[in-house]
């Protein structure tokens, strides 16, 4: 080595690495040789040195410079690996679109509302419907109920269950619950907390193990014994998630259970779903049948009965089993005077999944798929929108071509800008999607069921990706074939302009976009007017009540506190005294159920019906109300009078029935005089006569028909029947019809109650107007959600052609300019324009009509009196869309109306 | 139809000449130059393979294998080959420059 070597080794180290890897041997020999050259001619060596050292300097930040220039444009000619080039293109098209920060936040905006709907959407059928339930082995699990040919399903009753549990043969396991409430005391505020009454099986037929402390034994089961099992929920908000609460007491009812156990946060039990429509319970206690229940044949269906197929065992099969034991039971276990009752009880056996999920699988369904369709509309508009900037990099994409680049590079090129758009849409678009989940769960009707399952995991994940990829490529393709099919001369001579060559093309396919985009809006369109439609007309069905200035509120007396039948009669009459003495209310009344949610269903036998009246099901909806009940919730009393003070204890047992009922089984004549009973024609109970009949309530949601229904004098209900813990008859809503505004008096109602019982806790205090708004919840729901959709779908398709229009004026300027100068009104051009845009919308109408007229269909089964096809909806959205479509077009259209023909002709 | 070419560098000119009629590597290069031009054109090390790699990359000039028993310029040395594009590129400017010293001539500011 020569004494020179370390400063020249220094300054081929200015250079950068990879540079200097390829060219430092090189470099470092022609820097010596410099030297000797120099020497030679006589030059001085230190003019030499600076001189070489101002060379290396200057050029190594230039090399710099190129490098950093061709990473922009030329990313792959370094022969960089292909991981590298892909870097480099990632991060010449964030720069690209720095520069282009407007077109960026506008395709990342939509792209993230597109994909974030999606997302959220996904969520939701991922919770509910994809996860499986969250217990051991789910799908052999199996909900049993029993039911009349001519009614909805129902529980079993204990004996049935019993009988049914000793002979079935399918089963690993069986067990019944029935949900109720309790009230808890003994903590900060007394509440009433949701509960379930289970068989001591049940938590081995879950195959769900307590976190903490244990399950029921049978000995605690059959026993009677007072020991409870807390949810995860109450534990943590109650029990400060103590981990020493096993043995310890907590007061429900106002009588100490034995806390043995605590559920696993991950299972909740029960799940809501259409028969079982409850909110998980808070507490498990067990269900104990009283010797009285179990030889109680004929009354109380109100327990669930769960239950774990054997493996190997089908549904059918199940289903078979069932169906021969229950007319096994109905002939052989009931007595005899029950035999027609028993014989007529089928079994049903659903899984568990479908009985959870079913009443929602399809709305879901139908929510995803418009989501999609949304996607597909903003994918067109991206694709508009690439085209159009596609052709503005012409040039730059041209001069690519010329240096060598293939024409799968140019269309990895703009490929990697949708990309990058993309991947920046869908990290908006999961952050929208989490806060647009829990919106959505929160606007969302109670019965969602498995809500609280609902979550962002891997495969919600997963299919954000997949749906961004799709989002990518959908939006990309077309402009990067587009792009790379562009003969690179014509480009280069054209010098950026976007000439005529390609110009007809592309009108075609911002055409095919436009059409594409209308076609799938006019279906989203459709479909969401049905919904709105369907909602309207549910709205609009009279629930049979004045909904306005009215306040429930409940309450439930527990028998350990109120032992006796008086102490009951004697808390209610204060409270309904106290209540009415209110300033501005007008009437009080309580009831057992509430309007359009009465659960309870009788068997009743009417005395000398008529003939044609004597063969129909005998089946009613009951309720038993105390005071001024009708007059409270504004009900119409058609014949006869509604309960009035001289109805007592000792009168004559009296009932009102509503309209259906005295149309059906009296066939119109008036009822009021005549008796009925309950039970069936050869074992009933007392008569009780008709004084009166009320117009028709709504008793299951307003989209029910309305079933016969019968009312009765809570002050006539046996003593022995208040002086028991059984709670519907303890539990009361309180109905208060003001003058003011109903919320004013929940504070006067809470101090009356506090007043009689300081540890009784009010609960569900909600206003009549609530619950019939509730009662209409889903289709709400259904019709807000896919209504937006359908919305977000039209405004998309509105600024796909309002865009496309603006791109072809702005593209014909020049044409339009010449018209204008020949003499072509400003009108003329303006209805030029919108023929143009209109004739798009027209073709996607013929398009998407047809499949709108398809897809629709779906929607049967979600529709309240409104037919899948119905002309209202279809012609509102019709026009709704064409409206909104010229609105589009006029933009664009008067602007080329305003062309200056004289600069129009210069443009050039 | 060819596309016209832009006017090159003189330096660019001066590395396409060298390689007109022989390949050679970038020592080669400099003092083929230097030569040529009587010492007029220095072309220092740094800036000579910053030009041969912006060469290379405009598709003028290729690298090509060393030569069989080619002259040395230290270790493995890269030759460079002109592509018919430079070839086309360097006889353009040539032609152009020919242009301006047939102008002088006319101008009586040289003999012909």
């Amino acid at each position: 080595m020569r004494a020179s070597a370390w400063w020249i080794t220094a300054l081929v180290r200015l250079y950068p690495r990879g540079y200097r890897e390829r060219h430092a041997a090189e470099l470092a020999s022609a820097m010596h040789a410099c030297i000797d050259r120099e020497r030679q001619r006589g030059v001085n060596a230190s003019v030499t040195t600076v001189r070489l050292a101002l060379d290396a300097v200057s050029a190594s930040i230039l090399v710099r410079r190129d490098l950093r220039r061709s990473r922009r444009l030329l990313p792959t000619l370094h022969g960089d690996s292909l991981m590298q080039s892909l870097l480099h293109e990632i991060r010449y098209s964030i720069r690209l679109l720095a520069r282009a920060p407007l077109f960026g936040a506008l395709v990342i905006g939509t792209l993230a509302l597109a994909i974030g709907a999606n997302t959220a959407i996904f969520s939701v059928v991922n919770g509910v419907l994809l996860r499986s339930l969250p217990y051991e082995s789910p799908e052999r699990l199996v909900l049993l109920n029993k039911g009349v040919n001519f009614q909805e399903t129902f529980g079993f009753s204990a004996p049935d269950f019993v009988a049914f549990r000793e002979r079935a043969r399918s089963y690993d396991g069986l067990a019944a619950y029935r949900t109720g409430e309790f009230e808890l005391s003994g903590v900060a505020t007394p509440e009433r907390i949701k509960a379930a009454k289970i068989s001591a099986s049940l938590i081995d037929v879950l195959g769900v193990q307590p976190a903490l402390g244990r399950g029921f034994t049978a000995e605690e089961d059959e026993g009677r014994q007072a020991v409870a099992i807390l949810s995860d929920a109450l534990w943590r908000r109650s029990f400060g998630s103590d981990p020493s609460v096993v043995g310890k007491a907590v007061m429900l009812d106002r009588r100490a259970y034995t806390i043995v156990g605590v559920m696993p946060a991950r299972a909740p039990f029960p799940s809501s779903g259409p028969r079982l429509n409850n909110v998980p319970a808070a507490v498990f206690v067990p269900i104990s049948f009283t010797a009285g229940e179990l030889r109680a044949f004929g009354s109380n269906y109100n327990k669930t009965v769960v239950a774990r197929l054997k493996p190997g065992v089908s549904i059918e099969q199940a289903r078979a089993e069932a169906a021969a034991i229950s007319r096994q039971i109905g002939a052989d276990v009931y007595p005899a005077e029950l035999r027609d009752l028993g014989s007529n009880l089928a079994t049903t056996v659903t899984s568990m999944q479908e009985e959870v999920v079913g009443n929602v699988r399809r709305i879901l369904y139908v929510l995803l798929g418009a989501v999609g369709v949304v996607l597909l509309i903003a994918c067109a508009d991206i694709a508009c929108l690439m085209l159009t900037r596609a052709a503005g990099r012409e040039r730059e994409l041209a001069i690519r071509t010329a240096l060598g680049a293939d024409r799968g590079r140019v269309m990895r090129l703009v490929l990697m800008e949708t990309g990058v758009l993309a991947v920046a849409g869908a990290a908006v678009g999961v952050a929208l999607a989490w806060w647009g989940q829990r919106a959505l769960l929160a606007a969302a009707p109670i019965d969602i069921p498995r809500a609280q399952e609902i979550g962002f995991d891997v495969r919600v994940l997963a299919f954000t990706l997949t749906v961004s990829i799709a989002a990518a490529l959908l939006t990309g393709v077309l402009p990067a074939w587009e792009a790379s099919r562009r003969d690179s001369n014509t480009a280069l001579k054209e010098g950026g302009r976007t000439g005529s060559a390609g110009g007809v093309r592309q009108r075609r396919i911002f055409a095919g976009l436009v059409t594409l985009q209308f076609a799938c809006a006019v279906v989203l369109l459709a479909a969401g007017g049905l919904l709105i439609q369907s909602f309207v007309r549910l709205m609009a069905v009279d629930p049979g009540i004045k909904t306005d200035h009215v306040m429930s509120a409940a309450t439930s007396l527990p028998a350990s506190s109120y032992r006796t039948a008086a102490d009951v009669r004697s808390f209610y009459g204060r409270l309904l005294d106290g209540a009415r003495n209110l300033p501005g209310v007008t009437a009080v009344g309580a009831s057992t159920e509430l309007p359009l949610t009465v659960h309870e269903r009788r068997v009743f036998t009417l005395e000398n019906p008529p003939a044609a009246a004597a063969n129909l099901p005998r089946a009613t909806a009951h309720d038993v109300v105390l005071g001024q009940y009708f007059e409270a919730i504004g009900a119409r009393v058609v014949s006869g009078r509604p309960f009035s003070d001289s109805d007592t204890l000792t009168s004559e047992p009296v009932v009102i029935v509503n309209e259906t009922l005295a149309r059906r089984y009296w066939l119109g004549e008036d009822p009021v005089g005549r008796r009925l009973a309950w039970g069936n024609p050869n074992n009933h109970g007392p008569w009780m006569r008709v004084i009166g009949v009320i117009a028709d309530i709504k008793q299951t949601g307003l989209a029910a028909a309305t079933e016969p229904q019968t009312w009765q004098p809570w002050v006539q209900l046996p003593d022995q029947l208040l002086a028991s813990n059984v709670v519907s008859f303890r539990s009361l809503r309180l109905m208060v019809r003001s003058q003011g505004p109903p919320a004013a008096l929940v504070p006067a109602i809470r101090d009356q109650v506090r007043a009689l019982d300081p540890a009784l806790p009010v609960s569900d205090v909600q206003t009549l107007d609530d619950i019939v708004a509730a009662s209409g919840g889903p289709q709400r729901f259904n019709a807000a959600l896919l209504g937006g959709f359908a919305g977000i779908a039209l405004l998309l398709a509105a600024l796909g052609v309002g865009g496309v229009l603006a791109i072809t004026v702005s593209r014909r300027t020049q044409e339009i300019g010449v018209r204008l100068a020949l003499g072509a009104d400003a009108g003329a051009v303006v209805l030029m324009v919108i023929r143009q845009g209109m004739t798009l919308v027209a073709a996607g109408l013929v398009i998407g009509l047809p499949l709108a007229f398809a897809a629709t269909r779906l929607l049967k089964s979600l529709l309240f009196e409104t037919t899948p096809h119905d002309p209202v909806a279809f012609t509102g959205a019709t026009v709704v869309l064409c409206a909104v479509a010229c609105a589009a077009c006029a933009a664009p259209a008067i602007r080329a109306s305003r062309v200056s023909p004289m600069r129009a002709l210069r443009l050039d | 139809m060819l596309r016209p070419l832009p006017d090159l560098p003189p330096h660019w000119f001066q590395i396409l000449l060298a390689l007109a009629d022989e390949d050679r590597h970038g020592l080669g290069i400099m003092n083929d130059v230097l030569e040529r031009t009587d010492g007029r054109m220095k072309l220092w090390p740094g800036m000579l393979y910053r030009n041969l790699s912006k060469l290379v990359e405009a598709e003028l000039v290729v690298e090509v294998d060393t030569p069989p028993g080619a002259a040395s310029g230290g270790g493995r040395p890269r030759f460079y080959h002109l592509t018919p594009i430079g070839r086309r590129a360097c006889a353009a400017e040539a032609q152009r420059l020919n242009g301006f010293v047939q102008a002088a001539r006319r101008k009586k500011l040289l003999k012909a």
